[in-house]
């Protein structure tokens, strides 16, 4: 009996460890993130993509860190290695599972990151590949706040210089910001940003 | 219960006693010992790491104990792992090896001039094809804006680095298209049969090319196809010289676009005087699709292309009194089928086959010439990665060429005249990567032709050293050989004719930087074998030889820039030639009359976002060609006037969907001069009366409005203008 409970003990702890190890190291890495330590944050996130295959998360953060990184790096050479990055690290996720809207609306903006680096390049090449992902992200959850917020946004960039109706798009804004209100991530550490940009958004289009 | 609890007490407190910490540092340094940065430090299956920091430095503490692998990772090297002591791994210094692959290596330049997705140094850019002025979406006439290129206004085609247009040969998915321009006639000049809307990517090698290609002389052009299609979408062309309609499907694996073309340059010959006399103006019918499916390991493509054209048309011929009737019909067909894919480990698979059929029913005064060409290709290629720094390919490919002409002067001559040529070749090359900084290719290819009955071996070989982050120098060898052209072995009889001969040594300088690319070759040709007769025209009673000889010698310099001035970019291409050849019927070494010794070409294009608009400016220049004539008595002696033409374009985007597109050529309205034909007899005087070579119009105009229709709002046809 004592060896039993000894064992249930012993698998009960190593998993509670197990779980707070990741718990840990995600709470770490996001720390770091928030102390503007982007390549710490990256580099601590790849480890635990290593560490533990069963979460899309890590690999998730990883590619996040460094696309939000290119949008205010100047420097053309570190944008085309901050996105491969960001990239390899997306696709070892996409290949394991093609419906999760999260990683479609990253994919996403990884094109948007090239699209904004250089217009006159990739502008043509990337416009169709945004809204695509955008397209394949609503199509898997029509009310991921991110996905629709996301669409209306690209297009917003672009309207400036388009003359594109921004009525619409602006509609878009606003609803996304009423799914962001009920939006419940799955867990803790589950993709959630976006509200502050879409508020940002909305100001703009009230303008 | 109390002993459970006391065991689990006991148990988490000895666990943690347990992890006694080991500290592990080090410092990651590269090939050079210089500290790499960032670099990501840590054991493998556990969180515990570290980044390196600016002198390359780490230190991290782990409970782990034991043997454990220990992984530094970034991403310019190859991921290092080496299993190690925890308790024993303090102060060391890891080095990192150079990652071949990674987005700086050196790669072979000389020669080659690329643009597309692929390129990592892109000298033209896909959009530039149809956003520069003068260009009017014809690929060769934005190619001829390029350093190494003759623009030739009479002719329209490519003509490189001293070589006749003929020496050039274009390829489709890596498959050779036999008939790559539309139909022409004495100086009318011609254009590219493919529209630049399903390319993705453009590579065109002034010389010193890859063994894979063979049967052309100067330079090979190879057009890629688009590896997927955007999305659904219909697009509506309305000019003022034609309409145009394409729609493009995408499935889930496979895709489907089709576009068709009429035009009808009636309107614009009624609008703008015209230097030739219109008996029906030019009018062509033509139509492309390309079908993908994507298989999990490979790609299969099917491209196919029709046209039908004809014109009819007076020219003045200084030889007689009355304008001579030209009516010119042709009917084209080309069809490609391809498949690139993976298979085992690191190999590689490309294979297809093209077919093209030319139809031309020509009337010339009261002559009927009636030509039909069959030419189809073969082709299949293997490589292999052998290691990072080893790849081999290999391949063979078979060219079959049907040729049949029949003349009928509807008097009493009439003759008929062709031949059947069969051509098999086999190429192996190694892409050798000794490090980041050094890189060669080399490799031959071994062809026989039936019709010559010939064998020839041609060598290549290619080298390229980097020096420093930013510049590079490459060299390139290549012995090249190709079949006399159709004008010739038209009147081939037993296997009278051998193959013409050229070397190619070119030596290349390139820098890049973000936004900024400045290229400068310098090559020598040394041609052989070159065909020559004894008449003053190509006949059926001609003596040929295959004695004739020449070179090419010159400097090529490009610069390209987006960072002057913001929403501007430019490029200048300078090329500088020196050739003489003795070949045709040429009496003596003399410079032909395609090649003008300076060239130079500046291109500008311009984004005004207040007024949603791109403008462009191209000025092309070009020295003065050489002439004969036969008044003097040296041959080859005269020289015409410099050309110059400058052309603009506007695009104009009204919304997202909807372009407005002008653009007109030759603005200041120059009076340009190619050459001069003389009569072939003197006149009563005993002077040869001669008559200039010029544009059928000083001027072109060009007015459309393009519309896109799809669920992307972004979604235009700027890249197809």
């Amino acid at each position: 009996m004592t060896k039993i409970i000894t064992a249930i003990t012993l698998f009960i702890c190593s998993l509670l460890s197990a779980q707070t190890q990741f718990e840990q190291g995600m709470g770490k890495a996001f720390g770091l993130w928030k102390e503007g330590k982007n390549a710490e944050a990256s580099a601590m996130f790849e480890r635990i993509a290593a560490a533990d295959k069963n979460s899309y998360l890590p690999n998730y953060y990883v590619a996040l860190i460094n696309t939000t990184a290119a949008f205010t790096e100047k420097d053309k050479t570190k944008i085309d290695l901050m996105l491969t990055k960001a990239q390899d690290a997306l696709d070892v996720e996409l290949i394991k599972d093609q419906n999760n809207a999260e990683l479609h609306v990253l994919q996403a903006l990884i094109y948007t990151a090239y699209v904004v680096a250089d217009p006159m390049t990739n502008g043509m090449k990337y416009s169709a590949k945004v809204m695509e992902a955008y397209a394949k992200a609503k199509a898997i959850d029509p009310n991921n706040p991110r996905a629709v917020f996301g669409e209306a946004d690209y297009q917003l960039g672009g309207a400036k210089w388009t003359g594109v109706d921004t009525k619409p798009l602006c509609a878009q804004v606003d609803k996304a910001i009423e799914l962001f209100a009920t939006f419940k991530p799955e867990t803790p550490f589950s993709p959630k940003w976006g509200l502050d940009r879409a508020l940002e958004a909305q100001k703009n289009c009230k303008k | 219960m109390k002993t459970k609890l006391l065991f689990l007490i006991s148990f988490l407190f000895f666990t943690t006693l347990f992890f006694a910490q080991n500290t592990i540092s080090g410092r990651v340094v590269d090939q050079k010992g210089k500290p790499v940065a960032g670099a990501n430090i840590y054991l493998e299956g556990t969180y515990d790491g570290a980044t390196s920091s600016e002198t390359g430095e780490f230190s991290f503490e782990t409970t782990e104990t034991g043997n454990k692998f220990l992984v530094v990772s970034f991403l310019l090297f190859e991921t290092f792992k080496k299993e190690i002591d925890v308790a024993n791994f303090k102060d060391q210094t890891v080095k990192l090896r150079e990652n071949i692959n990674a987005l700086d290596a050196v790669v072979i330049t000389a020669g080659t001039l690329e643009s597309g997705d692929k390129a990592r140094v892109s000298v033209l850019k896909p959009l530039d094809i149809v956003t520069t002025a003068g260009s009017a979406g014809n690929i060769i006439a934005a190619l001829q804006t390029l350093p190494g290129t003759q623009s030739v206004g009479e002719d329209g085609r490519l003509f490189v680095r001293g070589g006749e247009a003929s020496e050039t040969q274009t390829f489709v998915d890596g498959i050779r298209v036999a008939q790559p321009y539309g139909a022409t006639t004495n100086n009318l000049p011609t254009r590219s049969r493919f529209s630049p809307f399903l390319f993705s990517g453009i590579a065109f090698s002034t010389g010193g090319y890859s063994a894979e290609y063979g049967e052309a002389l100067s330079s090979v052009l190879l057009l890629n196809t688009q590896d997927e299609a955007d999305h659904d979408k219909t697009d509506i062309g309305l000019m003022t010289v034609g309409l145009s309609l394409g729609n493009t499907q995408k499935w889930k694996k496979s895709s489907l676009s089709v576009n068709m073309a009429y035009i009808n340059l009636a309107p614009y010959q009624a609008a703008i005087p015209q230097n030739v006399d219109w008996n029906s103006p030019y009018q062509s019918l033509g139509g492309e699709t390309v079908y993908r499916y994507n298989f999990t390991n490979g790609i299969f493509k099917l491209y196919a292309s029709f046209d039908s054209e004809k014109f009819d048309l007076n020219q003045k011929n200084i030889n007689f009194e009355n304008p001579v009737r030209t009516d010119m019909n042709n009917n084209n067909f080309y069809l490609n089928s391809s498949y690139k894919g993976t298979f085992g480990t690191g190999w590689q698979i490309t294979s297809g086959i093209s077919y093209g059929y030319s139809k031309n029913k020509l009337k010339y005064d009261v002559n009927d010439i009636d030509n039909d060409e069959n030419a189809a290709q073969l082709k299949l290629k293997l490589s292999k990665k052998v290691s990072n720094h080893f790849k081999l390919s290999f391949g063979t490919d078979y060219f079959i060429t049907k040729f049949n002409e029949d003349f009928d002067d509807n008097v009493s001559l009439q003759a008929s005249n062709g031949y059947n040529s069969n051509i098999a070749a086999f190429y192996t090359e190694g892409d050798i990567q000794f490090s980041k900084n050094l890189a060669a290719k080399v490799g031959f290819r071994i062809s026989n032709n039936s019709l010559l009955d010939e064998t020839a071996i041609a060598p290549r070989a290619s080298l390229a050293y980097k020096v420093s982050k930013s510049s590079q120098f490459s060299f390139a060898y290549g012995d090249f050989s190709q079949a006399p052209v159709v004008n010739y072995i038209k009147y081939s009889k037993y296997h009278q004719f051998e193959s013409e001969k050229a070397k190619h040594y070119i030596l290349n300088y390139q820098f890049t930087k973000p936004g900024q690319t400045f290229r400068a070759e310098a090559y020598y040709k040394d041609y052989s074998n070159l065909v020559q007769y004894d008449t003053k025209d190509i006949q059926y009673n001609s003596v040929f030889n295959n004695n004739g000889s020449g070179y090419a010698k010159g400097l090529d310099l490009f610069w390209r820039d987006s960072n002057l001035y913001k929403n501007l970019e430019y490029w200048i291409s300078y090329s500088y030639i020196d050739s003489e050849r003795q070949y045709k019927n040429f009496p003596t070494m003399s410079t032909p009359n395609f090649i003008a010794n300076h060239t130079l070409s500046i291109v500008t294009k311009y984004f005004i976002t207040d007024w949603k608009s791109q403008i462009g400016f191209t000025n092309s220049y070009s020295s003065g060609r050489p002439y004969n004539d036969p008044n003097q008595t040296q041959f080859m002696n005269g020289k015409t006037k410099a050309y110059n033409s400058l052309s603009f374009n506007w695009a104009y985007l009204l919304t997202t969907q909807k372009i407005l597109y002008f653009s007109v050529s030759n603005i200041l309205g120059t009076q340009n001069v190619f050459g001069y034909d003389y009569a072939r007899t003197p006149d009563v005087n005993g002077v040869y009366q001669r008559q200039a070579v010029v544009p059928t119009a000083d001027r072109f105009f060009f007015l459309g409005f393009f519309w896109t229709i799809s669920k992307d709002k972004n979604e235009n046809q700027l890249k197809n203008l």
